[in-house]
């Protein structure tokens, strides 16, 4: 899929592209058949298209991860903290400010940018466990912050209501497709600037810091500041996966942010397999959309459709399995 | 003012045992395989289930507490054997993230099997002493009372006795018994010991026993005082993390000192702020970590080389 415009890369383009429409199309399908009484159980185009832009979502989401648990080889469990810095820097901006997405997308962008480097300045010499547990220190400290601190969200529980969806030339941009799009550009431009930055001397600089810190140090990396850079990139992307569902969600509050969306971000980046783009894309693409699926069949087919909110068991239960029988994640890339 | 600062010191003294037990736990796996246990407190968690569930069908409290123990060793050796034992040679990361996916796994498990509705112990259960309260008249009814018209209820009394007791056996289990002596060699170093004729395999797993038991008598304490959630395990795990790290993770009376200075902080602290309760507890251990990452009591080790 790399730079390269071979035949079956356009077509997968052309279906991506054309997901909304086919969607919808499915829809009059069914309005047609309803007329001959036949119901083939279809939840919904915008329900789908939905679905798909949540999934799309996470893989921006896992992508960012993936820069520093995948290619400077940190475990960050408190990625969550820059999605949340990004939501609500964008949602005040637009919902009490009144300024326009297109200027609050990228001041959320640098705003998360500088909370990671700031993060970054206290955590660059730790590693391993240590790393770990300060990053989620610092998520759950965020989350508190904006749970607790009414000034700033207005509302208890940092519940941010009627944010309003961003709007061009007149024509608003409320309805289920158009997310879809906006969050496909966005997600190209993200994954696009990820494998210019793998393939270039940044991301080879990266890779080194994972596998021999010391070594890396000694053939004249300057770990400090391309851990920096690693933490600032990472960051970016967090705040603009934030931006995107405070103008995707409308209303957006604390939960939304929790630990445990950081736990489902790395299970995303780990069982695509760490340090792979493309690894990462998919396991969001599978995890991302595995919850909704998992409610659609249990409900329909199964009188147990309660086991549905429990899909943070076979989250777990993947992850447990995954690192036991095949750590490199499903797409395992030879180093 | 000096009478309610008492008061407040006493209850982050209660609470301070509960941590030490929960992060003896921590610091015991810690110290042996270097792997941050995070199931641990999801281990604390069905201690506090399982005992709910023997005290509801009618056991005793004093049977109910022991085979809750017994139970949440068995559980932890049991996770040990799934989970970990395969990955001893893997990347550390590798058992990390095993550990977070048994934690997920657990508490939605949990979540599954008791609901997300918060519990609480039947009152008419428990051993009688448990229930103080003050009189219409004045009098107090199983509780000391203190200067300042506040009450120690004998409940919290017995946790923290019980906390210490706890202490002092597993002191002695580990300087006097040979178990202890076993797992000490462990800690210092794991392929010696091996070579020794110690079979580590056996002591990983009587380590995750003794630190699931006192977890499980944790669970049930605060199920005695608070409620019991899923989710308890989550938030009173990583301050009791917070504990370990704080002590200096791999030395037990570090977990004990860590515990009591984190329990006290947080009441302390809920005085201030009553959101950022926990938040004191992750502020400290950040600050311990950046400061000096090897705790109060912790050794200084030295980079990979």
């Amino acid at each position: 899929m790399r730079d390269k415009l071979t035949p079956r890369n356009i077509i997968l383009c052309l279906c991506i592209c054309s997901l909304p429409w086919l969607m919808y199309s499915i829809d009059g399908i069914e309005k047609l058949l309803s007329a001959y009484r036949i119901d083939f159980g279809w939840p919904g185009g915008d329900y789908v298209i939905r679905i798909l832009v949540r999934a799309c979502l996470y893989m921006l989401l896992a992508v960012g991860l993936n820069i520093v648990c995948g290619f400077t080889g940190l475990l960050d469990l408190g990625y969550v903290a820059f999605y949340l810095i990004g939501g609500y820097t964008a949602g005040i901006l637009m919902q009490r400010l009144g300024v326009p997405y297109w200027f609050a997308l990228p001041i959320a962008m640098v705003h998360g940018t500088i909370w990671g480097l700031l993060r970054g300045i206290p955590t660059l010499r730790l590693t391993g466990d240590y790393f770990a547990i300060v990053t989620f220190g610092f998520a759950e400290l965020f989350f508190r912050i904006i749970r607790n601190e009414q000034w700033l969200t207005g509302i208890p529980n940092g519940q941010l209501r009627g944010i309003p969806s961003p709007s061009i030339f007149g024509i608003t941009f409320d309805q289920n497709w158009h997310n879809y799009y906006h969050i496909l550009i966005l997600l190209f431009l993200v994954v696009f600037l990820n494998y210019r930055l793998q393939n270039s001397r940044v991301g080879r600089a990266w890779v080194a810091i994972r596998e021999d810190e010391q070594a890396a140090e000694s053939m004249g990396i300057n770990v400090g500041r391309y851990k920096s850079l690693a933490f600032a990139v990472s960051a970016a992307i967090g705040a603009i996966g934030g931006a995107f569902i405070a103008q995707f969600q409308v209303n957006i509050s604390a939960p939304f942010f929790e630990f445990w969306e950081s736990i489902l971000i790395l299970c995303m980046v780990v069982l695509g397999g760490m340090g792979s783009i493309r690894g990462a894309m998919l396991g969001a693409a599978i995890l991302g959309s595995l919850g909704e699926i998992l409610r659609e069949v249990l409900t329909r087919f199964t009188d147990f459709p309660e086991l549905a909110g429990s899909r943070y068991l076979i989250f777990g239960i993947i992850l447990i399995l995954l690192m036991r029988f095949r750590p490199g994640g499903l797409i395992y890339k030879k180093t | 003012m000096w009478a309610q600062i008492l008061e407040q010191l006493i209850n982050g003294l209660v609470l301070g045992g509960i941590y030490a037990l929960i992060a003896v736990g921590y610091t015991m796996v810690y110290g042996i395989i270097q792997l941050i246990n995070f199931a641990h407190g999801e281990i604390y968690m069905f201690g506090a289930y399982i005992a709910l569930m023997l005290i509801t069908v009618g056991t005793p409290f004093w049977i109910a507490l022991p085979l809750s123990m017994l139970l949440c060793a068995i559980l932890g050796m049991f996770i040990d054997f799934i989970a970990y034992k395969p990955l001893r040679n893997a990347p550390r990361l590798s058992a990390l993230i095993t550990a977070i996916g048994i934690s997920l796994a657990l508490q939605n498990l949990a979540r599954m099997i008791w609901s997300a509705r918060p519990r609480q112990f039947p009152s008419e259960v428990l051993p009688s002493f448990f229930l103080s309260e003050i009189t219409e008249t004045g009098k107090v009814i199983n509780a000391v009372p203190l200067p300042g018209g506040g009450i120690l209820p004998f409940r919290d009394v017995f946790i923290f006795l019980l906390a210490v007791v706890l202490m002092i056996v597993l002191n002695m289990l580990i300087y006097l018994t040979k178990i202890g002596k076993a797992m000490r060699a462990c800690a210092q170093n794991q392929v010696a010991s091996n070579l020794m004729g110690i079979k580590t395999n056996q002591v990983i797993a009587a380590t995750f026993a003794i630190g699931s038991a006192l977890g499980a008598v944790a669970g049930i304490m605060v199920g005695l005082s608070e409620v019991v959630t899923p989710t308890m395990g989550y938030y009173k795990g990583v301050a009791a993390f917070a504990a370990a790290v704080l002590g200096g993770i791999g030395s037990i009376s570090g977990a004990i000192v860590g515990g009591i200075v984190i329990g006290i902080a947080e009441v302390f602290g809920a005085d201030i702020h009553s959101g950022y309760r926990i938040a004191f507890a992750y502020i400290i251990m950040i600050l311990v970590i950046l400061i000096r990452p090897s705790g109060i009591f912790g050794k200084a080790t030295s980079k990979r080389a």
